[in-house]
């Protein structure tokens, strides 16, 4: 297992993680969210031993890795540039760890083949990374990293260089990749929806810290602030200031935050629901998204395609009590009250707890 | 029409650029009695072989010759050895108090300096330290010249390579150094050759420092050789220029050699690629 400990890092006057902890499980996938600049990549970066952090220590699998090169921490990273040597074919980039441990080169024959044969590169073994496309790039990238079964993996948004169908694709094949090795992985992106789908546990990080870590149930149906609530799902969170019309607010709440597939809309008049205007509504296919005025505030559903709204109709709509999340003035979650509670969620597997 | 301006340009360049290198060819199997011809004979003249002959016969060119090869060649080498390291680490070392740039700025004053200042105390050193007349001393001085030119351009060409890449070389289970050996050198590899060629045309075509430190001809280099051949009695054009000649192919054969990597080189500081 992964386990940081207080990880402090400064670059000058700037504090880039500010006492950071987190443990990984051995075989879990966590993946590091967050904006450019909030630190996930610096944290990343210590971790492979490429930054020292100010203070902190860090252990894997049980030994101290803290003071260690980078070599000697056995683990494999996946770059966004893809890192490959330029100058080296797919089956020398892909060899490149095990020749530099000195295995017998008839193991290390056998070794890429199988990992060629894994990842669908056997027919270019012979190819420089030049001559491949990104996604193939993206593969070759991955060997070199799973060839020698590392006790951690890290990659650095190794998906954001693909085009965004590749990039859904390889999505799932890391899933899958991931699930058959059961090796830690730690990732880093800022796309929230590669956090919902591969990550077993979800660190939000926010200025060098981190706000939240939990399942991405748990992240998307019970943020902690509104900065989590805001930067997962899409579209995002309603956040709307003071609440709306007379709606019980808990002590101290000033915040009201709803997710749009929460919001429902009627073309007819209810009785108790709130009457807006359509400002915009934008038909997926599979689903259509409205953002409706209500007075002076947005408010955003997500509504069947069903539903047909042209620009200034009049709709009625109403936010589905028990899905309502209240924040504070400091944009921190309120204590739950029984009005509001989230979904039951179903309790994470043993080996996923951190 | 601009395609033929261009070419008309372009021909008229390479005229002036070559009409000298010919000129000098030319002169070097021409009889002396061609050689001032009026009006020049450009291109009918009874051709000979014979300066050739007559400035290796006495085996001064071809020791002046080896002279050159061994000091360009080694002071090359012993140049890119030191320079190649300091280059990489001012590039990618983190330096505290951003004692890079300020290394880095020292490194280049070097090169302000006009070389004849250095001269005399050079000249001083040279004698005290017994290698007046030798090539080692010529070695010292090309690769001390040579030094900050090689490390400026390769940190520029370090500076190219991605980081990632010997950063995934490290993690990879290699070291820094071999990190540098495996994969860095490979890639800078034609800034490695253009650096290469510059220090080599450089030591190859340097007169002042070899004339002042050698008086005996055990070390001398060609260009002081050729110009020994203007003597207060006589101006030996043809042998001259036929050592000009065997004096300029090497350079030629060099660069023609490296040229896919000189472009190259010349070019990896400007467009990202």
């Amino acid at each position: 297992m992964l386990d940081l400990r207080a990880i402090t890092k400064r670059f000058g006057a700037i504090t880039a993680l500010d006492n950071v902890s987190l443990a990984a499980a051995d075989g879990e996938f966590v993946v590091l969210l967050g904006p450019s600049g909030c630190g996930k990549s610096t944290l990343l970066r210590i971790v492979a031993g490429l930054e020292i952090p100010d203070e902190g220590t860090i252990a894997l699998a049980g030994r101290d890795i803290t003071d260690l090169a980078p070599r000697e921490r056995d683990l494999a990273m996946v770059f966004q540039n893809y890192a490959l040597y330029p100058h080296m074919t797919v089956a020398q980039n892909i060899e490149y760890p095990l020749k530099i441990r000195r295995r017998a080169p008839h193991q290390i024959a056998a070794e890429v083949a199988a990992v060629a044969e894994k990842l669908g590169l056997s027919g270019l073994l012979d190819r420089l990374p030049r001559e491949l496309s990104g996604g193939q790039r993206q593969r070759v990238a991955f060997a070199r990293a799973i060839i020698r079964q590392p006790k951690a993996f890290l990659m650095d948004e190794p998906l954001s260089n693909l085009d965004a169908q590749l990039r859904m694709a390889t999505r799932a094949e890391l899933k899958r990749l991931q699930h058959e090795l059961r090796i830690v992985t730690l990732y880093v992106t800022h796309d929230q929806a590669e956090a919902m789908t591969l990550a077993h546990r979800i660190a939000v990080m926010q200025a060098g810290r981190i706000v939240q870590c939990d399942t991405p149930a748990n992240i998307y149906h019970r943020p902690s602030s509104t900065f989590v609530a805001a930067f997962v799902g899409s579209p995002p969170m309603n956040l709307i200031e003071g609440g709306l019309g007379a709606l019980p607010r808990p002590d101290g709440a000033t915040t009201l935050g709803v997710r749009p597939e929460d919001v429902e809309i009627s073309t007819t008049e209810q009785s108790g629901w709130q009457p807006a205007s359509v400002y915009v509504a934008e038909e997926m296919g599979n689903e259509t998204v409205v953002r409706a005025a209500v007075g002076k505030t947005f408010i955003t559903a997500r509504v069947s395609p069903d539903t047909r709204l042209r620009f200034e109709d009049r709709v009625w709509l109403r936010l589905r009590p028990g899905k309502l999340h209240w924040f504070d003035a400091g944009g921190t979650r309120l204590p739950l009250t029984e009005s509001c509670s989230g979904p039951r969620l179903p309790s994470p597997p043993e080996s996923r707890s951190g | 029409m601009k395609a033929l301006i261009k070419y008309v340009l372009a021909a008229l360049a390479l005229t002036a650029a070559l009409a000298p290198v010919y000129w000098l060819f030319t002169i070097s199997i021409k009889r002396e009695i061609d050689q001032f011809a009026s009006p020049p004979l450009w291109f009918h003249f009874q051709p000979t072989w014979r300066h050739y002959a007559a400035s290796f016969s006495d085996g001064s060119f071809a020791r002046y010759l080896w002279n050159s090869a061994l000091v360009a060649s080694v002071s090359t080498l012993a140049a890119l050895a030191l320079g190649v390291p300091a280059a990489y680490g001012l590039a990618r070392l983190r330096w505290p108090g951003g004692w890079s740039a300020k290394i880095g700025f020292w490194i280049l004053s070097t090169r302000m300096l006009p070389p004849i200042v250095t001269i005399v105390p050079l000249f001083l050193m040279m004698r005290s330290a017994g290698l007046l007349n030798s090539r080692v001393g010529l070695i010292l001085i090309y690769t001390a010249f040579n030094l900050p030119f090689v490390v400026w351009m390769m940190q520029g060409f370090f500076r190219e390579v991605p980081r990632e890449l010997e950063e995934a070389a490290m993690l990879d289970g290699d070291s820094r150094m071999g990190a540098l050996l495996r994969v860095i050198l490979p890639v800078v590899r034609p800034g490695l050759a253009a650096t290469a060629v510059f220090c080599v045309i450089v030591a190859w075509n340097e007169f002042l420092f070899a004339l002042i430190m050698t008086q005996t001809g055990a070390s001398t280099t060609l260009p002081v050789g050729i110009a020994s051949r203007v003597t207060q009695y006589e101006i030996n054009w043809g042998a001259m220029s036929a050592a000009g000649v065997v004096a300029m192919a090497p350079v030629l054969i060099f660069a023609a050699a490296a040229q896919r990597y000189l472009v190259r080189g010349l070019s990896l500081g400007a467009v990202k690629g």
